[in-house]
């Protein structure tokens, strides 16, 4: 497929004129004018809609998964990491994202495998909004917007909560970068803007804001 | 300043930061921690408000956020409680509810006029002669209403927050304090919350003269500080109690919904006046509001107090007013027998003469200041014996006989609540789970007892939750005498004896409601609004339910009490609407349309185009120029809000048959068919277009606003059924637009390569391919009624595609058309759309759906009902319509009744203009037997104008469906 793949932030982010790094196709915000460490220790908020990833339900999905050496949680909202800082997770007893970071495949390589006719097991096709939130004040942020108590997730448990926040439907997880608190957070794309906007607003009155994607691993 | 006194150990005021401010335009002093009340109170200004109907001068009454006659406004800010708001410099404050000011209120004279203001004098009167009568409600409007709006006032952002706890306190009285450290120390998050500016509840101020209260009320605060589970917020009110334990928390900023494994509500109770005449007098005021006022502000409430009582309270105020240089003239106790406690001995040692088995007969004021009150012995039936009357000089009268427990969170948690005789108080006879209470709410009044009342509420709760608590054994001493008066009211001849403050009732208004037949204590709120004011009837609501239990010879527990419902203590508009989160949805194209320059409707949680604006020209030409294109040439419109559903499975043409209305089971791959959606009344709920990719894939589309609603259906059939299928929701997941008119092929044909013959591709068609090297699938639709194609795309490729459509149909002259054009497009079709031309009720016979739907098939949701209606006959039926002659004025809109032989036979649900056609057309409900073409009836328009209409074929356009099958 040649045709490029949009972000669905992408407008909001060109008005920060930010530097643009292609992502599996995706053109999306690597780093900002005047961004400094501090807002992402503080509360960043950053787009990762371009990372690959596929989803997949339907009774033998787990199977499914399992024969392309994909090791999925057993426990139903639950996630685990996979090679190149990318993840699994379960979002129920029979449905499944996989995503990859930013230095794996395993989304790649599962998508053409991923076609109707396998039986009991079924392609979601994910087009979403995909953020991290990170810094000190992300559960702030987190209490303002959902009535989930975030800060009582347990890294180490790698629960995946799906909720409602600011009114739309999300999926979110708590993955912490070293020491600071990140959560990630998947949205229909067609709420994305909406959602980010909301985030965004609020996230500038407690110290924070956008941020690109490479401040996450600088 | 003339009462304020020197510093008193605890007080809330810094007297290091006077503040200057203004009352009903005069220039007064404060200090930082003052209320305005207080400050007032301090220079000798008594007369803060005027009373709601009777504009009778009041003043302060409880110093707890209940003084609901001294509502003041400041600028913006309308009914500020005076009472417990922080005082600020330069506030510039003006008492409510007067003409004129409160000193020259030109309305006190309603207060001669109560004879002709009965209870319930507004059901009665002033609804004839009819035409006067909106002269009244002008009268009663402009004298009614408390502060006046200011509508320039700037918006409040209050952002909302949640919060999370184990166990809440509802307030740090003695009882709550203990709660929290006896959570706390068990390990719990405690949250403890108190609406007061400080913690401490009565410890603070009920000292009976003595620092015994706040030694331990410092003791306390240190433990709590040594634990950091333990988070304390004052100022802070628990407004309410919702299910699982969320309870809205409210400050001066925002609202926090806090959810609790268990609450506390350690909330005390309301102290309740005494019921005589001129108990409204300013300087008649509750014993712990005069407590309040030397103990939190330093200020003398009084020089010379009377004392009336019914409980050691009173006692306990007579020593705390003695204690700062109020002369008590004498403490009258309604009880016969007293209280015979140490604390009654302390008072016969200073000297105070008590009266036993007496009662405060009237006060007496003069300008608006008490100067005296009559006293006389009680008699039987609680009857005052006014042979043998003693006057008291004094300028102040201290009421404490009895209180009423803080427990709305109780009821509206779902506690059963008893009337307990032996503290004449409703008390909690069981809890539900997760809720506890202590203290006085609880029935427990002593001190050291809701110490320790406090301290087994606080370990049953964290016990309850699964934290260690040591096991012991609570012993809570039984009150040593009723903490409450069962009967504090005096009768009158002259009446002004009054029950409730906010609304000016008076006793004789209660026996004259019961004697008219509220004798219910619901009727009886709702006729004589009692408990219906600012203060919700914190103040009057049991004293209603006494007088009402006597009238019927019941006790109050058998009157029992109204429904508490949150919020039980006003809260800010701002609060409630906090940042205001409204959920918006946007297509992949949404930046695309803005640079066409899209001018944006709502459609549902969508935004989306209704046309697209050029310079100079009008909507109503645009859109016809709009729709001119992809009649005559081609147009593209994004469709991409459409539900969009994948199925999977073997039982998937199973599934769709029992939910759609058609049969799906023996459909072609590469095929579509029209899908109507019944719910089980029969009742069109959605229609969309289902697309057959392979025997075990289906591609479904709903209606914009029914996406949502339609996959939780989906999803809640399945779970009955057991259907082996998977059901996707992937309408955000493809975005689509639909690329119609004549020339769509040949525009088409430059993206893909695909082949777009009418042999290749027919009308009705469903092909997957590359556009523009995007994935698609094409579907070959006829909505706009033109040869066209609704192509669907990953959401992220979406710009890509719109961008070369656009480029590709720049020779054809394409136009993107939005939501306006493809209505009339549709319209001149005779295709409905779901939710416009169909209703809540409409069936599909109604509507002319019959034709999709198939009887012959074993089952689909609603086919029983459907039965049933065409045995009973339809009541109406949509037709098209066109008005006679073409261009009539005014026109027809949507919802404008159809009328035939005078009477209403129907509503227009669609109405355009169409240049197509070259008249109004449209679609109507009419009765059944107005269906044939060439009918006539009348459209009602705007002003009651009858505009002649007919009923017509439909289509408009097109009938034989030529454009879009074209061939080419």
């Amino acid at each position: 497929m040649s045709a490029p793949r949009t972000s669905p932030l992408a407008h909001r982010f060109a008005t920060l004129h930010p530097e643009w790094v292609d992502v599996q196709g995706m053109a999306l915000a690597a780093s900002l004018p005047g961004e400094t460490p501090e807002r992402t220790q503080t509360l960043g908020v950053c787009d990762l809609s371009g990372l690959a990833r596929v989803g997949v339900k339907g009774p033998h999905a787990a199977e499914w998964l399992a024969a392309r050496d994909v090791s999925a949680p057993l426990r139903p909202n639950s996630w685990r990491p996979i090679e190149g800082g990318g993840l699994v997770a379960r979002l129920a007893r029979t449905e499944f994202l996989v995503e990859d970071g930013f230095g794996g495949g395993m989304a790649l390589r599962l998508a053409p495998e991923l076609r109707p006719g396998s039986p009991g097991v079924y392609p979601v096709p994910r087009q979403d909004c995909a953020l991290a939130l990170t810094g000190t004040k992300v559960n702030e942020l987190l209490v303002q917007t959902c009535n989930v108590d975030f800060s009582a997730l347990d890294s180490a448990a790698r629960d995946v909560t799906l909720t409602q926040m600011v009114g739309v439907s999300v999926t979110v997880l708590r993955a912490d970068i070293g020491a600071t608190p990140c959560y990630r957070l998947w949205c229909d794309g067609t709420s994305g803007v909406y959602l980010w906007e909301t985030l965004t607003g609020i996230a500038a009155e407690l110290g924070g804001g956008p941020i690109g994607f490479k401040s996450l691993h600088a | 300043m003339t009462a304020r006194l020197p510093p008193v150990i605890g007080e809330w005021i810094d007297r290091s930061r006077p503040i200057e401010f203004t009352f009903e335009g005069r220039s007064q002093r404060g200090f930082a921690g003052d209320t305005p009340t207080s400050a007032l109170w301090a220079s000798g200004t008594h007369v803060l408000g005027r009373s709601f109907k009777y504009h009778r001068p009041r003043g302060v009454l409880s110093m707890a956020n209940h003084d609901v006659n001294a509502l003041m406004q400041y600028g913006a800010r309308l009914n500020l409680r005076a009472d417990v708001e922080a005082l600020e410099p330069g506030m510039a404050l003006t008492a409510v509810n007067t003409q004129g000011g409160v000193g020259a209120d030109r309305l006190r004279v309603l207060n001669f006029l109560g004879g002709f203001l009965p209870v319930g004098f507004y059901y009665k009167a002033f609804h004839r002669p009819k035409a006067l009568f909106p002269f009244w409600e002008r009268v009663f409007r402009r004298i009614a209403g408390l502060g006046s709006l200011d509508f320039t006032a700037p918006h409040i952002r209050t952002p909302k927050r949640y919060d999370f706890c184990d166990i809440l306190v509802v307030g740090a009285g003695p009882s709550g304090l203990k709660a929290a450290l006896a959570a706390g120390r068990a390990g719990a998050k405690v949250v403890l919350v108190d609406e007061n500016a400080r913690i401490g509840g009565s410890l603070g101020y009920q000292r009976g003269g003595s620092g015994e209260a706040m030694d331990l009320l410092a003791d306390l605060e240190c433990e709590l500080a040594a634990l950091p589970n333990v988070s304390v917020r004052p100022a802070t009110l628990a407004a309410g109690w919702y299910a699982d334990h969320w309870i809205p928390l409210v400050d001066a900023k925002r609202m926090t919904k806090l959810r609790a494994r268990a609450v506390v509500v350690a909330g005390g109770a309301y102290e309740q006046p005494a019921v005589f005449r001129n108990n409204d007098a300013p300087g008649v005021m509750l014993a712990s509001a005069a407590q309040r006022l030397l103990y939190r502000y330093a200020v003398k409430p009084m020089d010379v107090a009377l004392i009336l009582t019914a409980n050691a309270d009173g006692y306990r105020a007579a020593l705390d007013l003695l204690a700062h240089g109020v002369a008590i003239a004498a403490v009258v106790d309604l009880r016969p027998d007293g209280e015979s406690t140490a604390l009654t001995a302390q008072v016969k040692q200073v000297g105070i003469p008590v009266l036993k088995g007496h009662c405060v007969f009237e006060a007496e004021s003069v300008g608006g200041h008490l100067v005296a009150a009559t006293v006389c012995p009680l008699g039987a039936n609680d009857r005052p014996e006014t042979s043998s009357p003693q006057k008291f000089a004094c300028d102040g009268l201290v009421m404490s006989v009895g209180w009423v427990p803080a427990a709305p969170l109780l009821y509206q948690a779902g506690a059963k609540m008893r009337y307990d005789t032996a503290t004449h108080q409703f008390v909690p006879e069981t809890l539900p789970e997760g809720v506890f209470a202590c203290g006085r709410v609880n029935g427990v009044h002593a001190r050291d007892a809701r110490l320790e009342d406090g301290e087994r509420a606080g370990s049953e709760a964290a016990r309850a939750l699964g934290f260690e608590v040591a096991p012991r054994t609570f012993a809570i001493a039984a009150e040593p005498s009723p903490p409450s008066h069962p009967w504090p009211i005096v009768e009158h001849p002259s009446a002004r004896n009054f029950v409730d403050f906010d609304e000016d009732l008076q006793v004789k208004d209660f026996l004259d409601a019961i004697q008219e037949g509220f004798d219910n204590i619901e009727l009886l709120k709702r006729y004589s609004t009692v408990g219906m004011g600012p203060s919700q009837g914190k103040h009057s609501n049991m004293n209603a339910i006494r007088i009402l239990a006597r009238a019927r010879n019941q006790l109050p527990g058998e009157v029992g009490t109204t429904t508490a419902r949150p919020f039980y203590h006003p809260v800010p508009l701002s609060h409630l609407a906090g940042r205001g989160f409204n959920p918006q949805r946007e297509t992949p194209l949404h930046s695309r349309h803005d640079g066409l320059g899209a001018v944006w409707m709502q459609a549902g949680v969508w935004l989306r185009p209704e046309y697209y604006a050029a310079p100079g020209k009008r909507k109503s030409e645009i859109v016809r120029e709009e729709v001119r294109a992809v009649r005559e040439s081609v147009g593209v419109i994004d469709v991409g809000t459409l539900g969009k559903m994948e199925l999977y499975g073997p039982d998937a043409g199973q599934f769709l048959e029992r939910v759609y209305t058609a049969r799906f089971a023996n459909m072609k791959p590469g095929t579509t068919r029209y899908a109507v959606m019944l719910e089980e009344g029969g009742v069109v709920i959605d229609d969309g277009v289902v697309g057959r990719i392979a025997e075990q894939h289906f591609y479904f589309t709903t209606t914009t606003t029914g996406s949502g609603t339609v996959y939780r259906e989906l999803q809640r059939l399945n779970a009955m059924w057991n259907l082996e299928v998977g059901i996707v929701n992937a309408t955000g997941a493809f975005a689509a637009v639909n690329l119609g008119g004549p020339r769509s092929r040949a525009v088409l044909r430059k993206l893909t390569g695909l082949d777009l013959s009418n042999e290749a591709f027919p009308y009705l068609a469903l092909r997957e391919g590359e556009v523009a090297g995007v994935p698609s699938r094409l579907m070959r639709v006829g909505f706009v009624g033109e040869l066209g194609y609704e192509i669907h795309v990953p959401a992220d490729r979406a710009a890509h595609l719109w961008d070369a459509i656009l480029e590709a149909g720049t020779d054809c002259g394409i136009r993107p058309f939005g939501v306006e054009a493809q209505r009339l497009l549709r319209l001149e079709k005779g295709h409905i759309i779901i939710g416009q031309d169909t209703d809540g009720l409409t069936q599909p016979d109604e509507a002319g759906l019959e034709w999709a739907v198939k009887m012959d098939k074993p089952f689909f949701v609603g086919k029983r009902s459907v039965e049933i209606v065409r045995k009973r006959g339809l009541r109406q039926k949509l037709v098209g319509f066109e008005v006679d002659p073409a261009g009539a004025m005014p026109a027809p809109r949507e919802c404008h009744l159809v009328i035939r032989n005078g009477a209403i036979a129907g509503r227009v649900t669609s109405v355009a203009w169409s240049d197509t056609v070259g008249k109004h057309i449209g679609l109507a409900f009419v009765a059944p037997d107005m269906t044939t073409a060439g009918t006539p009836f009348f459209v009602r328009v705007d002003g009651g104008t009858m505009v002649q209409a007919r009923v017509v074929p439909t289509p408009f356009h097109d009938p034989a469906g030529a454009r879009q099958k074209a061939v080419e």
